[in-house]
């Protein structure tokens, strides 16, 4: 969705500064290239989804109070962290298939590749980018429904701190999705990457459903299959704090942090996984 | 410019007829979306919330929303036909069949939302009381330290004159940590005299400071002023009574009655002459003046 003319300057950019960071170490080269894909993204105007969000939220909070019956506050908290997860699955996913293969669609990977940059590095630094992405829209997304709170509560309310720890929770889960957006991408069509994230957020949060069949199911074949997949794929409900949040509830501090390392040590698999992939890739 | 011309017209025109097809079709609707209105729900609420993974909670509040359009729709409905007339004790003459389903499937997607609970033992004792405490138990067993909840549901039971469940369950609820000192009270007020005003009264009074809507509110206000009432009409039958007694007749103007009426503190309206109940509406002389009755236009419930 970008304009050749921000395509044109964003390119050209990038090279430049790859060839800059080469002397630097590794990190200089990734966070060059994070740099770049997450203004690649403002200009592709991916922020603009910040609009619809405070639309949502002012609709949200000035028609909530007549149909609620004095539930405004719990149902914009729902309406607001429902909307965060939601508008930045369909930017992790969407903008996370494209990472990879709109670099060798438009041939600039050539030019990227042809620099001291480790195809590793390249990837490392197009997902820290998109998570940038991600940080700044769920951080904006986050202030927003604070003060919507304020707004519908005429004042200060308690919830307007409680939220944070399930906002946090919730950008951690989309770092996972990109994750998993940029390993299917590295071998696969955006369309059919996108389909098969899609698959994974929408099992991801079926895990517990997984488990339960792995214990009731009589076939041991198919207990060893519901509970590899139970392991294998992401338990995205560890994420899913949104109810809870709108009810004033705040996770303690060693299951928030338990789930953060989870989610780290998830996405190093992810990019292991999508720069072995995408280092056998033959572009020729 | 021609070419552009020809495409705003084409939207223009475009969007007229749309709104006019729209009004046309709003105008010959059959009755069937109305009927529709009224179909079962397709999903229980365990299906609901497989369905609604990460959103249980949003769609928690859209049933909730719809729980109220629900209800709301009906008492318009009933207060077009009958002059903006609407009480309580109405509810039981409506088809509220599909709002036990709403508020369980509301509960099972979010069982730590309490107004749906609230609202459920208000509004279902009317219609259903078996569901309405199988709500509460419901949302007992998902939150078992809410003190709220016991207070509801003894409440149901108060209202279906059960008070030595209702005693148990107010004892059961006080013994919660945060609970208030009023339950044991009210627990002990239910074994003793769960029938009595008093008892009523005091119940109605903790479920208003309890609450935070504005419907249960308005319900609470208008049940309270229904017990003053009660009260109140009993006072005037004992000057009735008196009146009869000292005259071999019953009076036929409250004239007749004024005095000992004011001297039983009843409130007047400004001429001085018309008892007035709780909700400023005077109070009428049945039976030739021997018994008296609330007015049919006064806004205090009957039941």
């Amino acid at each position: 969705m970008s304009s050749p003319s921000a395509d044109s300057v964003a390119q050209p950019d990038l090279a430049n500064k790859v060839e800059s960071a080469k002397h630097g170490g590794a990190s200089r080269r990734v966070l060059a290239i994070a740099r770049n894909a997450f203004r690649e993204a403002v200009r592709d105007r991916v922020l603009y989804n910040l609009v619809l969000f405070v639309l949502l939220l002012i609709a949200g909070a000035i028609f909530l109070g007549e149909l609620s019956a004095g539930q405004e506050a719990k149902i914009i908290v729902d309406l607001g962290l429902s909307a965060m997860l939601l508008f930045g699955v369909f930017i992790a996913i969407f903008v996370g298939v494209g990472l990879v293969y709109k670099e060798i669609e438009r041939r600039t990977l050539y030019a990227i590749l042809s620099k001291p940059i480790g195809r590793g590095e390249f990837l490392l630094g197009k997902y820290l980018g998109l998570c940038l992405t991600l940080l700044v829209n769920v951080a904006i997304m986050g202030v927003g429904l604070s003060l919507a709170l304020i707004y519908v509560k005429r004042g200060w309310d308690p919830l307007v701190v409680r939220i944070w720890p399930a906002i946090f929770l919730i950008y951690v889960e989309l770092t996972i999705i990109t994750g998993v957006a940029l390993l299917f991408s590295s071998f696969s069509s955006p369309a059919l990457s996108a389909l098969l994230t899609f698959f994974v957020f929408f099992i991801g949060h079926f895990s517990a459903d997984l488990k339960a069949l792995s214990g009731t199911t009589g076939s041991v074949s198919a207990r060893w299959l519901f509970r590899s997949l139970y392991y294998l794929l992401p338990n995205l409900s560890n994420y899913s704090l949104i109810t809870a949040a709108g009810h004033g509830f705040v996770p303690d501090m060693r299951s928030v942090l338990v789930a953060a390392a989870y989610a780290i040590v998830y996405i190093m698999v992810l990019l292991a996984g999508a720069t072995l992939i995408f280092g056998r890739r033959n572009f020729k | 410019m021609k070419k552009n011309i020809i495409l705003i017209l084409t939207i223009v025109f475009g969007l007229a007829a749309v709104v006019l097809l729209a009004r046309w079709m709003d105008d010959n609707r059959n009755d069937v979306q109305n009927q529709l209105v009224e179909e079962p729900l397709y999903l229980n609420g365990a299906t609901a919330k497989h369905l609604s993974f990460a959103f249980n909670g949003l769609a928690a509040d859209w049933y909730w929303m719809r729980s109220l359009q629900y209800v709301g729709r009906k008492i318009v409905s009933y207060e077009d036909k009958h002059e903006g007339r609407f009480d309580l004790s109405d509810l039981s003459s409506f088809d509220l069949r599909l709002l036990p389903s709403l508020l369980r499937v509301t509960t099972t997607l979010d069982p730590q939302f309490m107004a749906p609970y609230e609202y459920g033992a208000v509004i279902l004792p009317e219609l259903n009381q078996d569901e309405a405490i199988a709500l509460l138990n419901y949302g007992i067993a998902a939150n078992p330290s809410s003190w709220k909840l016991y207070q509801h549901l003894g409440y149901i039971y108060w209202q279906r004159h059960d008070y030595q469940k209702a005693s148990e369950v107010y004892a059961a609820g006080a013994k919660l940590p945060g609970a208030p000192e009023w339950m044991t009270a009210i627990s002990a007020r239910m074994k003793a005299e769960g029938g009595s005003r008093d008892a009523a009264r005091e119940m109605y009074q903790h479920l208003y400071e309890a609450s935070n809507d504005g419907a249960v509110k308005e319900m609470v206000t208008k049940q309270i002023m229904r017990l003053d009432s009660l009260d109140e009409r009993d006072a005037i039958r004992r000057v009735l009574a008196d009146y009869r007694a000292q005259s071999g007749r019953c009076a036929s103007l409250w004239r007749d009655v004024a005095v000992a009426l004011h001297a039983a503190r009843l409130r007047f309206e400004v001429t001085d002459t018309l008892p007035l109940d709780p909700s400023g509406t005077p109070y009428r002389l049945t039976k030739d003046g021997c018994d008296v009755d609330l007015n049919d236009n006064s806004k205090v419930p009957r039941r």
